[in-house]
Protein backbone atom coordinates (compact mmCIF):
# COMPACT_ATOMS: atom_id res chain seq x y z
CA UNK A 1 0.00 0.00 0.00
CA UNK A 2 1.27 3.57 -1.21
CA UNK A 3 1.36 5.80 2.01
CA UNK A 4 1.19 8.73 -0.42
CA UNK A 5 -0.89 7.48 -2.59
CA UNK A 6 -3.41 6.41 0.04
CA UNK A 7 -3.17 10.35 1.92
CA UNK A 8 -4.14 11.32 -1.37
CA UNK A 9 -7.13 9.51 -2.14
CA UNK A 10 -9.30 11.90 -0.33
CA UNK A 11 -10.55 9.54 2.69
CA UNK A 12 -8.64 10.97 5.22
CA UNK A 13 -11.05 14.22 4.08
CA UNK A 14 -14.03 12.12 3.95
CA UNK A 15 -13.47 11.03 7.48
CA UNK A 16 -13.28 14.36 9.03
CA UNK A 17 -16.13 15.15 7.24
CA UNK A 18 -17.87 12.27 8.77
CA UNK A 19 -18.91 10.30 5.39
CA UNK A 20 -17.69 7.45 6.14
CA UNK A 21 -19.31 3.90 7.24
CA UNK A 22 -18.48 2.13 10.47
CA UNK A 23 -16.46 0.00 8.81
CA UNK A 24 -14.29 2.49 6.14
CA UNK A 25 -13.59 4.48 9.81
CA UNK A 26 -12.21 1.22 11.51
CA UNK A 27 -10.26 1.22 8.36
CA UNK A 28 -8.86 4.18 8.17
CA UNK A 29 -8.37 4.41 12.00
CA UNK A 30 -6.10 1.32 11.52
CA UNK A 31 -4.12 2.73 8.76
CA UNK A 32 -3.89 5.30 11.04
CA UNK A 33 -2.53 3.42 13.54
CA UNK A 34 -0.15 1.84 11.36
CA UNK A 35 1.21 4.88 9.47
CA UNK A 36 2.90 7.81 11.37
CA UNK A 37 2.23 9.90 8.48
CA UNK A 38 -1.46 8.55 8.05
CA UNK A 39 -1.86 9.91 11.82
CA UNK A 40 -0.60 13.27 11.20
CA UNK A 41 -2.25 14.18 8.04
CA UNK A 42 -5.84 12.64 9.15
CA UNK A 43 -5.14 14.54 12.51
CA UNK A 44 -4.87 17.75 10.38
CA UNK A 45 -7.69 17.04 8.47
CA UNK A 46 -9.97 16.32 11.64
CA UNK A 47 -8.34 19.59 13.28
CA UNK A 48 -10.08 21.88 10.02
CA UNK A 49 -13.16 20.57 9.81
CA UNK A 50 -13.78 20.74 13.81
CA UNK A 51 -11.77 24.27 14.15
CA UNK A 52 -15.15 24.65 11.05
CA UNK A 53 -17.71 23.01 13.27
CA UNK A 54 -16.29 25.09 16.73
CA UNK A 55 -16.48 27.84 15.03
CA UNK A 56 -20.38 27.63 14.70
CA UNK A 57 -20.85 27.15 18.08
CA UNK A 58 -23.69 28.34 19.65
CA UNK A 59 -24.49 28.46 23.16
CA UNK A 60 -27.57 27.34 24.19
CA UNK A 61 -30.67 29.48 25.56
CA UNK A 62 -31.26 29.57 29.29
CA UNK A 63 -32.68 26.75 30.92
CA UNK A 64 -31.73 24.09 28.51
CA UNK A 65 -29.10 22.96 30.45
CA UNK A 66 -31.60 22.21 33.43
CA UNK A 67 -33.79 20.38 30.93
CA UNK A 68 -31.17 18.31 29.15
CA UNK A 69 -29.20 17.68 32.20
CA UNK A 70 -32.10 16.06 33.62
CA UNK A 71 -33.85 14.34 30.77
CA UNK A 72 -30.39 12.59 30.32
CA UNK A 73 -30.78 11.33 33.76
CA UNK A 74 -33.77 10.61 33.56
CA UNK A 75 -32.93 8.22 30.35
CA UNK A 76 -30.25 6.48 32.06
CA UNK A 77 -32.31 5.77 35.20
CA UNK A 78 -33.92 2.99 33.52
CA UNK A 79 -31.15 1.19 33.73
CA UNK A 80 -30.62 0.84 37.38
CA UNK A 81 -34.06 -0.94 37.91
CA UNK A 82 -33.68 -3.06 34.81
CA UNK A 83 -30.59 -4.73 36.31
CA UNK A 84 -32.48 -4.69 39.12
CA UNK A 85 -35.38 -6.88 38.15
CA UNK A 86 -32.94 -8.95 35.69
CA UNK A 87 -30.86 -9.91 39.13
CA UNK A 88 -34.20 -10.58 41.21
CA UNK A 89 -35.02 -12.88 38.03
CA UNK A 90 -32.11 -15.25 38.74
CA UNK A 91 -33.02 -17.00 41.34
CA UNK A 92 -36.55 -18.08 40.36
CA UNK A 93 -36.97 -21.58 39.59
CA UNK A 94 -38.69 -21.42 36.70
CA UNK A 95 -36.09 -20.46 33.78
CA UNK A 96 -33.29 -23.10 35.62
CA UNK A 97 -35.53 -25.48 36.07
CA UNK A 98 -35.86 -25.21 32.47
CA UNK A 99 -32.07 -24.74 31.76
CA UNK A 100 -31.23 -28.31 33.61
CA UNK A 101 -34.15 -30.08 32.35
CA UNK A 102 -33.22 -29.21 28.50
CA UNK A 103 -30.62 -31.59 28.17
CA UNK A 104 -32.27 -34.37 29.06
CA UNK A 105 -35.65 -33.61 27.69
CA UNK A 106 -36.85 -34.26 24.09
CA UNK A 107 -37.81 -31.49 21.76
CA UNK A 108 -40.98 -30.17 23.22
CA UNK A 109 -43.32 -28.31 21.01
CA UNK A 110 -42.41 -24.92 21.08
CA UNK A 111 -44.67 -23.71 23.62
CA UNK A 112 -42.99 -25.73 26.42
CA UNK A 113 -39.34 -24.74 25.64
CA UNK A 114 -40.17 -21.30 26.29
CA UNK A 115 -42.76 -21.66 29.95
CA UNK A 116 -41.84 -18.10 30.99
CA UNK A 117 -42.30 -16.46 27.27
CA UNK A 118 -46.12 -18.06 27.21
CA UNK A 119 -46.31 -16.90 30.70
CA UNK A 120 -45.62 -13.54 29.79
CA UNK A 121 -47.90 -13.67 26.23
CA UNK A 122 -50.51 -14.60 29.13
CA UNK A 123 -49.53 -11.99 31.37
CA UNK A 124 -49.23 -9.50 28.70
CA UNK A 125 -52.48 -10.79 26.93
CA UNK A 126 -54.50 -10.13 30.40
CA UNK A 127 -52.73 -7.31 30.44
CA UNK A 128 -54.03 -5.58 27.30
CA UNK A 129 -57.69 -7.16 27.82
CA UNK A 130 -57.78 -5.28 30.75
CA UNK A 131 -56.32 -2.33 29.41
CA UNK A 132 -58.74 -2.45 26.42
CA UNK A 133 -61.46 -3.13 29.03
CA UNK A 134 -60.42 -0.10 30.79
CA UNK A 135 -60.38 1.85 27.10
CA UNK A 136 -64.11 0.53 26.89
CA UNK A 137 -65.21 1.62 30.14
CA UNK A 138 -63.71 5.07 29.38
CA UNK A 139 -65.14 5.29 25.55
CA UNK A 140 -68.51 4.34 26.99
CA UNK A 141 -68.50 7.08 29.18
CA UNK A 142 -67.34 9.51 26.89
CA UNK A 143 -70.04 8.16 24.50
CA UNK A 144 -72.71 8.79 27.13
CA UNK A 145 -71.60 12.17 27.80
CA UNK A 146 -71.51 12.98 24.06
CA UNK A 147 -74.94 11.97 23.71
CA UNK A 148 -76.22 13.89 26.60
CA UNK A 149 -74.77 16.88 25.53
CA UNK A 150 -76.14 16.40 22.24
CA UNK A 151 -79.44 15.95 23.57
CA UNK A 152 -78.58 19.47 25.30
CA UNK A 153 -77.31 20.59 22.25
CA UNK A 154 -80.93 19.47 19.83
CA UNK A 155 -83.01 21.20 22.60
CA UNK A 156 -81.61 24.25 22.69
CA UNK A 157 -81.46 23.62 18.85
CA UNK A 158 -85.04 23.23 19.09
CA UNK A 159 -85.89 26.28 21.07
CA UNK A 160 -84.02 29.05 19.11
CA UNK A 161 -86.05 27.26 16.51
CA UNK A 162 -89.12 28.01 18.14
CA UNK A 163 -87.68 31.79 19.50
CA UNK A 164 -86.92 31.93 15.80
CA UNK A 165 -90.11 30.93 13.85
CA UNK A 166 -92.22 33.15 16.47
CA UNK A 167 -89.58 36.19 15.79
CA UNK A 168 -90.30 35.34 11.89
CA UNK A 169 -94.17 35.37 12.33
CA UNK A 170 -93.51 38.72 14.39
CA UNK A 171 -91.46 39.93 11.87
CA UNK A 172 -94.40 38.92 8.96
CA UNK A 173 -96.97 41.08 11.06
CA UNK A 174 -95.04 43.66 11.17
CA UNK A 175 -94.13 43.59 7.97
CA UNK A 176 -97.93 43.53 6.84
CA UNK A 177 -98.56 46.56 9.26
CA UNK A 178 -95.78 48.48 7.91
CA UNK A 179 -97.42 47.85 4.41
CA UNK A 180 -100.63 48.83 5.74
CA UNK A 181 -99.74 51.74 6.81
CA UNK A 182 -97.26 52.73 3.98
CA UNK A 183 -100.08 52.06 1.24
CA UNK A 184 -101.73 54.87 -0.28
CA UNK A 185 -104.98 52.72 -1.21
CA UNK A 186 -105.87 53.19 3.18
CA UNK A 187 -107.26 55.96 4.19
CA UNK A 188 -106.87 56.77 7.60
CA UNK A 189 -109.68 57.34 10.00
CA UNK A 190 -108.98 59.04 13.73
CA UNK A 191 -111.42 57.55 16.06
CA UNK A 192 -111.75 60.04 18.88
CA UNK A 193 -112.96 59.46 22.40
CA UNK A 194 -116.57 60.17 23.51
CA UNK A 195 -117.33 62.18 26.37
CA UNK A 196 -117.67 58.81 28.03
CA UNK A 197 -113.90 58.95 27.54
CA UNK A 198 -112.73 62.00 26.24
CA UNK A 199 -108.76 60.43 26.29
CA UNK A 200 -109.24 57.90 23.96
CA UNK A 201 -108.04 57.49 20.67
CA UNK A 202 -107.80 55.24 18.04
CA UNK A 203 -106.96 54.63 14.06
CA UNK A 204 -109.02 52.66 11.71
CA UNK A 205 -107.21 51.87 7.99
CA UNK A 206 -109.73 51.22 5.76
CA UNK A 207 -109.49 49.70 2.15
CA UNK A 208 -112.23 50.48 0.53
CA UNK A 209 -110.86 48.51 -2.96
CA UNK A 210 -110.03 45.14 -1.07
CA UNK A 211 -112.67 45.66 1.78
CA UNK A 212 -109.85 45.16 4.06
CA UNK A 213 -110.10 47.38 7.95
CA UNK A 214 -106.96 47.70 10.24
CA UNK A 215 -107.27 48.75 13.76
CA UNK A 216 -104.52 50.41 15.38
CA UNK A 217 -105.23 51.73 19.22
CA UNK A 218 -103.47 54.92 20.66
CA UNK A 219 -105.07 55.01 24.04
CA UNK A 220 -108.50 53.10 25.30
CA UNK A 221 -109.51 52.45 29.02
CA UNK A 222 -109.11 48.97 29.91
CA UNK A 223 -112.90 47.09 29.43
CA UNK A 224 -114.26 45.42 32.39
CA UNK A 225 -113.39 42.10 33.26
CA UNK A 226 -115.62 39.85 30.95
CA UNK A 227 -115.51 42.41 28.47
CA UNK A 228 -113.90 42.86 24.76
CA UNK A 229 -113.64 46.10 22.65
CA UNK A 230 -115.95 46.02 19.57
CA UNK A 231 -115.28 47.79 16.65
CA UNK A 232 -118.40 48.60 13.94
CA UNK A 233 -118.47 50.52 10.77
CA UNK A 234 -121.46 52.55 10.01
CA UNK A 235 -122.84 52.19 6.57
CA UNK A 236 -125.65 54.79 5.90
CA UNK A 237 -126.18 54.58 9.86
CA UNK A 238 -126.43 50.93 10.50
CA UNK A 239 -123.75 49.58 12.36
CA UNK A 240 -121.87 46.75 10.79
CA UNK A 241 -119.58 44.25 13.27
CA UNK A 242 -116.29 44.51 12.21
CA UNK A 243 -114.98 41.93 15.01
CA UNK A 244 -113.87 42.06 18.50
CA UNK A 245 -110.19 43.66 19.43
CA UNK A 246 -107.70 41.06 21.37
CA UNK A 247 -106.22 42.28 24.24
CA UNK A 248 -102.65 43.00 22.61
CA UNK A 249 -104.90 44.88 20.20
CA UNK A 250 -106.70 47.06 22.77
CA UNK A 251 -103.77 47.89 24.66
CA UNK A 252 -102.04 49.01 21.83
CA UNK A 253 -99.64 46.35 21.61
CA UNK A 254 -100.12 45.84 17.45
CA UNK A 255 -102.25 46.47 14.51
CA UNK A 256 -104.81 44.25 13.83
CA UNK A 257 -107.24 43.03 11.08
CA UNK A 258 -110.62 43.27 11.50
CA UNK A 259 -113.82 41.58 9.29
CA UNK A 260 -113.65 43.03 5.69
CA UNK A 261 -116.53 46.10 5.36
CA UNK A 262 -117.78 46.31 1.77
CA UNK A 263 -119.00 49.60 2.57
CA UNK A 264 -118.46 52.43 5.41
CA UNK A 265 -118.32 56.33 6.61
CA UNK A 266 -117.76 55.84 9.96
CA UNK A 267 -116.33 53.42 12.58
CA UNK A 268 -116.98 53.31 16.18
CA UNK A 269 -115.95 51.16 19.21
CA UNK A 270 -118.07 49.93 21.67
CA UNK A 271 -117.47 47.52 24.94
CA UNK A 272 -119.26 44.23 24.52
CA UNK A 273 -118.84 41.13 26.21
CA UNK A 274 -116.25 38.80 25.34
CA UNK A 275 -116.90 37.52 21.64
CA UNK A 276 -119.01 40.71 20.60
CA UNK A 277 -122.40 41.17 20.03
CA UNK A 278 -124.58 41.05 17.42
CA UNK A 279 -125.70 44.35 17.84
CA UNK A 280 -123.63 47.33 19.36
CA UNK A 281 -124.35 48.50 22.78
CA UNK A 282 -124.66 52.21 22.13
CA UNK A 283 -124.36 53.28 25.77
CA UNK A 284 -120.64 51.89 25.74
CA UNK A 285 -119.48 53.75 22.31
CA UNK A 286 -116.26 54.91 23.45
CA UNK A 287 -114.78 56.24 20.14
CA UNK A 288 -116.04 57.18 16.77
CA UNK A 289 -114.82 58.83 13.75
CA UNK A 290 -115.72 59.31 10.30
CA UNK A 291 -114.08 59.01 6.58
CA UNK B 1 -14.62 31.64 30.10
CA UNK B 2 -12.50 33.97 27.47
CA UNK B 3 -9.28 32.68 29.23
CA UNK B 4 -8.42 29.59 27.75
CA UNK B 5 -5.40 26.97 29.72
CA UNK B 6 -2.65 25.96 27.96
CA UNK B 7 -3.02 22.75 26.19
CA UNK B 8 -1.30 20.71 28.43
CA UNK B 9 -3.48 21.82 31.27
CA UNK B 10 -6.58 21.44 28.39
CA UNK B 11 -5.39 18.12 27.83
CA UNK B 12 -5.24 17.10 31.67
CA UNK B 13 -8.69 18.31 32.47
CA UNK B 14 -9.65 16.00 29.13
CA UNK B 15 -8.28 12.93 30.27
CA UNK B 16 -9.38 13.12 33.83
CA UNK B 17 -12.84 13.89 32.33
CA UNK B 18 -12.35 11.08 30.56
CA UNK B 19 -11.28 8.93 33.19
CA UNK B 20 -14.58 10.50 35.39
CA UNK B 21 -16.97 9.21 32.17
CA UNK B 22 -15.08 5.61 32.28
CA UNK B 23 -15.80 5.38 35.68
CA UNK B 24 -19.42 5.95 35.28
CA UNK B 25 -19.31 9.05 37.35
CA UNK B 26 -22.59 10.73 36.69
CA UNK B 27 -21.47 14.65 37.67
CA UNK B 28 -19.24 14.03 35.23
CA UNK B 29 -21.72 14.28 32.69
CA UNK B 30 -22.36 17.83 34.08
CA UNK B 31 -19.01 18.67 33.52
CA UNK B 32 -19.45 17.77 30.32
CA UNK B 33 -21.89 19.54 29.28
CA UNK B 34 -20.70 22.77 30.45
CA UNK B 35 -17.65 22.30 28.34
CA UNK B 36 -18.89 20.96 25.01
CA UNK B 37 -22.92 21.87 25.08
CA UNK B 38 -21.61 25.13 22.89
CA UNK B 39 -20.19 23.33 20.80
CA UNK B 40 -22.16 20.73 19.76
CA UNK B 41 -25.38 22.76 20.11
CA UNK B 42 -24.07 24.63 17.39
CA UNK B 43 -23.56 22.11 15.23
CA UNK B 44 -26.66 20.22 15.26
CA UNK B 45 -28.37 23.45 14.90
CA UNK B 46 -26.61 24.31 12.26
CA UNK B 47 -27.91 20.88 10.62
CA UNK B 48 -31.42 20.31 12.51
CA UNK B 49 -32.41 24.01 12.00
CA UNK B 50 -34.54 24.09 15.09
CA UNK B 51 -33.91 24.92 18.01
CA UNK B 52 -36.78 22.31 19.68
CA UNK B 53 -34.95 19.62 17.54
CA UNK B 54 -31.52 20.78 18.48
CA UNK B 55 -32.22 20.51 21.90
CA UNK B 56 -33.94 17.02 21.44
CA UNK B 57 -30.87 15.85 19.39
CA UNK B 58 -28.25 16.93 22.12
CA UNK B 59 -30.07 15.09 24.88
CA UNK B 60 -30.26 11.92 22.80
CA UNK B 61 -26.52 12.32 22.17
CA UNK B 62 -25.70 12.60 25.97
CA UNK B 63 -27.73 9.75 26.40
CA UNK B 64 -25.99 7.68 23.68
CA UNK B 65 -22.55 9.52 24.72
CA UNK B 66 -23.10 7.88 27.99
CA UNK B 67 -24.27 4.75 27.20
CA UNK B 68 -21.77 4.14 24.37
CA UNK B 69 -18.60 5.37 26.40
CA UNK B 70 -16.78 2.28 27.15
CA UNK B 71 -16.24 1.98 23.27
CA UNK B 72 -14.55 5.33 23.21
CA UNK B 73 -10.89 4.70 22.67
CA UNK B 74 -8.76 7.88 23.62
CA UNK B 75 -5.92 6.37 22.15
CA UNK B 76 -7.66 6.59 18.95
CA UNK B 77 -8.54 10.11 19.19
CA UNK B 78 -9.61 12.83 21.11
CA UNK B 79 -12.76 13.08 23.05
CA UNK B 80 -14.13 16.03 20.83
CA UNK B 81 -13.80 14.14 17.25
CA UNK B 82 -15.95 10.86 18.90
CA UNK B 83 -18.65 13.43 20.69
CA UNK B 84 -18.99 15.38 17.43
CA UNK B 85 -19.34 12.79 15.37
CA UNK B 86 -21.99 10.57 17.51
CA UNK B 87 -24.09 14.46 17.47
CA UNK B 88 -23.91 14.76 13.56
CA UNK B 89 -25.16 11.45 12.78
CA UNK B 90 -27.92 11.60 15.25
CA UNK B 91 -28.90 15.18 13.70
CA UNK B 92 -28.04 14.07 10.52
CA UNK B 93 -30.73 10.69 11.31
CA UNK B 94 -33.14 13.18 12.16
CA UNK B 95 -32.97 15.55 9.18
CA UNK B 96 -33.29 12.47 6.63
CA UNK B 97 -36.12 10.71 9.06
CA UNK B 98 -37.91 13.79 9.01
CA UNK B 99 -38.13 14.65 5.17
CA UNK B 100 -36.48 17.88 6.43
CA UNK B 101 -35.69 19.03 3.51
CA UNK B 102 -37.65 20.21 1.06
CA UNK B 103 -37.77 22.88 -1.71
CA UNK B 104 -34.35 23.62 -2.90
CA UNK B 105 -31.77 21.96 -1.01
CA UNK B 106 -28.98 23.42 -2.69
CA UNK B 107 -28.94 26.94 -1.43
CA UNK B 108 -26.28 27.67 0.82
CA UNK B 109 -27.93 27.53 4.35
CA UNK B 110 -27.86 31.25 5.59
CA UNK B 111 -25.66 32.28 8.60
CA UNK B 112 -27.89 31.30 11.20
CA UNK B 113 -27.73 32.82 14.97
CA UNK B 114 -24.37 30.99 14.81
CA UNK B 115 -22.58 34.01 13.61
CA UNK B 116 -24.40 36.55 15.74
CA UNK B 117 -24.01 34.35 19.28
CA UNK B 118 -20.90 32.65 18.76
CA UNK B 119 -19.75 30.82 22.20
CA UNK B 120 -16.42 31.28 23.56
CA UNK B 121 -14.60 28.10 22.84
CA UNK B 122 -13.82 26.06 26.21
CA UNK B 123 -11.62 24.07 25.06
CA UNK B 124 -10.18 24.98 22.06
CA UNK B 125 -7.26 27.04 22.23
CA UNK B 126 -6.58 27.38 18.79
CA UNK B 127 -10.15 29.65 18.43
CA UNK B 128 -10.80 30.89 15.24
CA UNK B 129 -13.74 32.82 14.38
CA UNK B 130 -16.68 31.89 11.45
CA UNK B 131 -15.60 35.18 9.83
CA UNK B 132 -12.25 34.65 9.10
CA UNK B 133 -12.68 31.03 8.04
CA UNK B 134 -15.15 31.39 5.85
CA UNK B 135 -12.91 34.26 4.34
CA UNK B 136 -10.17 31.99 3.50
CA UNK B 137 -12.22 29.50 1.46
CA UNK B 138 -13.55 29.91 -1.83
CA UNK B 139 -17.66 30.25 -1.91
CA UNK B 140 -17.42 27.15 -4.07
CA UNK B 141 -15.93 25.11 -1.33
CA UNK B 142 -17.44 26.60 1.24
CA UNK B 143 -20.55 25.26 -0.21
CA UNK B 144 -19.42 22.18 -0.26
CA UNK B 145 -18.17 22.05 2.90
CA UNK B 146 -21.58 22.88 4.11
CA UNK B 147 -23.81 20.49 2.43
CA UNK B 148 -21.65 17.73 2.95
CA UNK B 149 -20.81 17.97 6.94
CA UNK B 150 -23.51 20.19 7.89
CA UNK B 151 -26.11 19.15 5.20
CA UNK B 152 -25.81 15.58 5.48
CA UNK B 153 -25.41 14.85 1.81
CA UNK B 154 -23.03 12.46 0.81
CA UNK B 155 -20.52 13.13 -2.08
CA UNK B 156 -22.75 11.67 -5.21
CA UNK B 157 -25.77 13.51 -3.79
CA UNK B 158 -23.82 17.04 -3.92
CA UNK B 159 -22.37 16.16 -7.13
CA UNK B 160 -25.85 15.74 -8.99
CA UNK B 161 -27.22 18.63 -6.59
CA UNK B 162 -24.54 21.22 -8.23
CA UNK B 163 -24.25 19.23 -11.64
CA UNK B 164 -21.10 19.03 -11.15
CA UNK B 165 -18.39 15.97 -11.61
CA UNK B 166 -18.19 13.53 -8.65
CA UNK B 167 -14.33 14.57 -9.19
CA UNK B 168 -15.14 18.13 -8.78
CA UNK B 169 -16.70 17.76 -5.34
CA UNK B 170 -13.88 15.11 -4.31
CA UNK B 171 -11.56 18.00 -4.87
CA UNK B 172 -13.24 21.00 -3.76
CA UNK B 173 -13.61 18.98 -0.65
CA UNK B 174 -10.27 18.19 -0.46
CA UNK B 175 -8.68 21.58 -1.03
CA UNK B 176 -11.63 23.46 1.53
CA UNK B 177 -10.15 20.90 4.43
CA UNK B 178 -6.30 21.80 3.24
CA UNK B 179 -7.60 25.83 3.97
CA UNK B 180 -9.38 24.83 7.45
CA UNK B 181 -6.31 22.87 8.17
CA UNK B 182 -3.66 25.34 7.29
CA UNK B 183 -5.64 28.37 9.62
CA UNK B 184 -5.58 25.76 12.53
CA UNK B 185 -1.64 25.00 12.37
Amino acid sequence: MDIQHYIESGILEEYALGLLSEAERADVERMAGLHPQVRQELDEALRGVEAYAQAHAVTPPAGMRERVLSGWQQAIRPETPALAMTASATPQPAPSAAAGEAVVRQMPPPAEVQPSRSRWLMAASVALLMLSGLGNVLLYNRLQESEANLLAARNEQARFAATQQAVERRLDARTQELNVLRSEQFRAVQLKGTPKAPQALARVYYNPGTRAVYVDVRRLPAPPAGKQYQLWALDNGKPVDAGVLTAATAVGDSIQQMKDIASAQAFAMTVEDEGGSAAPTLSTMTVIGNL
Amino acid sequence: MSASPPESAALATEQLLVQRLRDRDEAAMTIFYDKYSAALYGVILRIVQKEETAEDVLQEAMVKIWHSFPSYDAGKGRLYTWVLNICRNLAIDKIRSRQYRVGSRTQPIEESAALRQAAEPTFRPEHIGLQEMTRQLSPDQRQIVDLLYFGGFTQSEVAEELNLPLGTVKTRARAAIKVLSKLIR
